[in-house]
């Protein structure tokens, strides 16, 4: 079981925060072009699936998989947006990236005045306490190849 | 009755507005220090009124420093302080490892420079807090890696 | 030990307290930057405003609420789940427009007013105006424009204190470049 990377974006598409772990491939572009794609792929998949759904819709689109990775959604309802990728023995995760965005955004971004809220996120405590409370999952790999 | 939170958000706003209100004075960081300081000496005071309205007088200034560091302490901070020194000649300091208003800031040194706007306001309210009880002092804050902060009070005699 | 259990009382009220007495520390430190209560209305306002951007988040993370479908269930989570979760309190939602774009919260019991008295000549002043910038920050962040104002305050007399919400329209989110 394995996490690759995770991203933060808010409700106007700015990266707020990535972090990667165990990615083996990259996408051949810079960052700056990665998130936008990202994000922007992102928003589309959201509208499409609410389109084109046959039934009411809920929660609206959560994850899709491949048969190598799998990525995760959650977006809270002030339009952040928690995106990570794992590999596919990871199920659904959408409690702990909820968790993720109560217990270490909140805390240590939204209650840090001295964050500003529309910037990537540069604060150090954010950054351990993250590494660590992913660290401490029990499909994050004990050993990084 | 109000939630704890709404304190912490509105020091956030006090300390910005007080901060751009002093933008056109000489020494911006200094003035809204001390206008920060002194509105929480008025906070402290009236606090400090409301809270021991039932209690006995303290029997000397040690008493009322373990009344600061226990009692006062705890119902602002959600903790007692770490540790109370003396010289017996009139200064102490208390010590919390994990002052309330740092730990969400920093784990160390990132944000140092930002620190003393945050504790301004707290000294303020601890020196109101110690003048309504009897005690004339000047406090100071310290801080040499969050979340621990220091604040030292020198007692003053008339 | 009956000394105990008063403490005891005192010391949950110490944290509500401090609240209070900081807010009314800062609207005496705006009314002595400002000449006249507008100014100090906007300006409490705005600082209301930076709160609920950042409270807004602080909410979302501690009740577990779903999007609202009409201004009927906002109001209801206003009331009943956040004015109780950080003023303790569970303002009365009426006098509903006939559109259902309108509606009043009643409050009887303002925590922000406890043993505050207007001075004179301060009539336009509306000591609790940080809860409509709180409100309309908020609610912005939920994608909804919403107009908050005070139209009864129990500082001017009136009995009630009562806060006007009207829906203004609902905010889309931001379309990336390149995607519409």
């Amino acid at each position: 079981m394995t996490i690759y990377n995770f991203y933060i974006f808010d409700r106007n598409g700015v990266c707020l925060y990535y972090v990667e772990w165990n990615r083996r491939k990259q996408s051949g572009m810079s960052s700056e072009e990665e998130f936008k794609l990202m994000y922007g792929m992102i928003f589309s998949i959201k509208s499409f699936v609410n389109r084109i759904s046959p039934t009411d819709v809920k929660e609206g689109f959560m994850t899709y998989k491949t048969s190598k990775y799998r990525l995760h959604f959650f977006e809270t309802l002030s339009g952040l947006k928690f995106i990570m990728n794992t590999d596919l023995n990871v199920g659904n995760i959408r409690d702990i990236l909820q968790q993720i965005y109560s217990t270490i955004y909140v805390e240590y971004v939204i209650k840090n005045p001295i964050i500003e809220l529309d910037k990537p996120i540069t604060s150090e405590l954010f950054k351990t306490k993250l590494d660590d409370y992913m660290k401490g999952l029990p499909f994050f790999p004990a050993k990084v190849s | 009755m109000a939630d704890e939170v709404l304190f912490d958000f509105l020091h956030m706003e006090l300390v910005s507005y007080i901060h751009h209100s002093c933008v056109k004075e000489d020494n911006v960081k200094d003035t809204s220090i001390a206008k920060l300081e002194s509105t929480g000496f008025r906070v402290g005071q009236s606090l400090i009124e409301r809270f021991t309205k039932d209690s006995a007088r303290f029997k000397d200034e040690l008493d009322t420093m373990k009344f600061i560091c226990k009692e006062f302490w705890n119902a602002i901070y959600k903790k007692q302080v770490d540790n109370l020194r003396t010289n017996h000649q009139g200064v102490y300091v208390l010590q919390d490892n994990k002052f309330k208003f740092l730990t969400q800031i920093s784990n160390g040194k990132q944000f140092m420079e930002s620190a003393p706007k945050y504790l301004a306001f707290p000294c303020g309210l601890l020196r109101g807090a110690l003048s309504n009880l009897g005690v004339n002092c000047i406090v100071t804050a310290e801080v040499s890696a969050m979340p621990a902060c220091k604040f030292q009070i020198q007692i003053q005699r008339s | 030990m009956s000394r105990q259990a008063a403490r005891g009382t005192d010391i949950r009220k110490v944290n509500g307290e401090l609240f209070t007495l900081t807010y009314g520390a800062l609207v005496s430190q705006l009314m002595k930057d400002y000449e006249n209560d507008e100014e100090v209305n906007k300006q409490l306002e705005k600082m209301g405003y930076n709160i609920g951007v950042r409270l807004i988040e602080d909410f979302l993370a501690r009740a577990n609420i779903g999007r609202c479908n009409d201004f009927r269930e906002t109001a209801d989570i206003i009331s009943k789940v956040a004015f109780k979760m950080y003023l303790g309190i569970t303002p009365v939602i009426s006098n509903w427009s006939p559109s259902g774009d309108e509606f009043s919260l009643l409050i009887e019991n303002n925590p922000l007013i406890d043993f505050v008295e207007l001075p004179d000549g301060h009539n336009a002043l509306n000591y609790s105006n940080l809860l409509t910038g709180v409100l309309k920050g908020a609610l912005e962040m939920v994608q909804m424009d919403v107009d908050v104002r005070f139209v009864q305050d129990q500082l001017k007399g009136d009995n009630l204190t009562e806060l006007r919400l009207k829906f203004v329209k609902r905010l889309e989110d931001a379309i990336p470049a390149g995607e519409d």
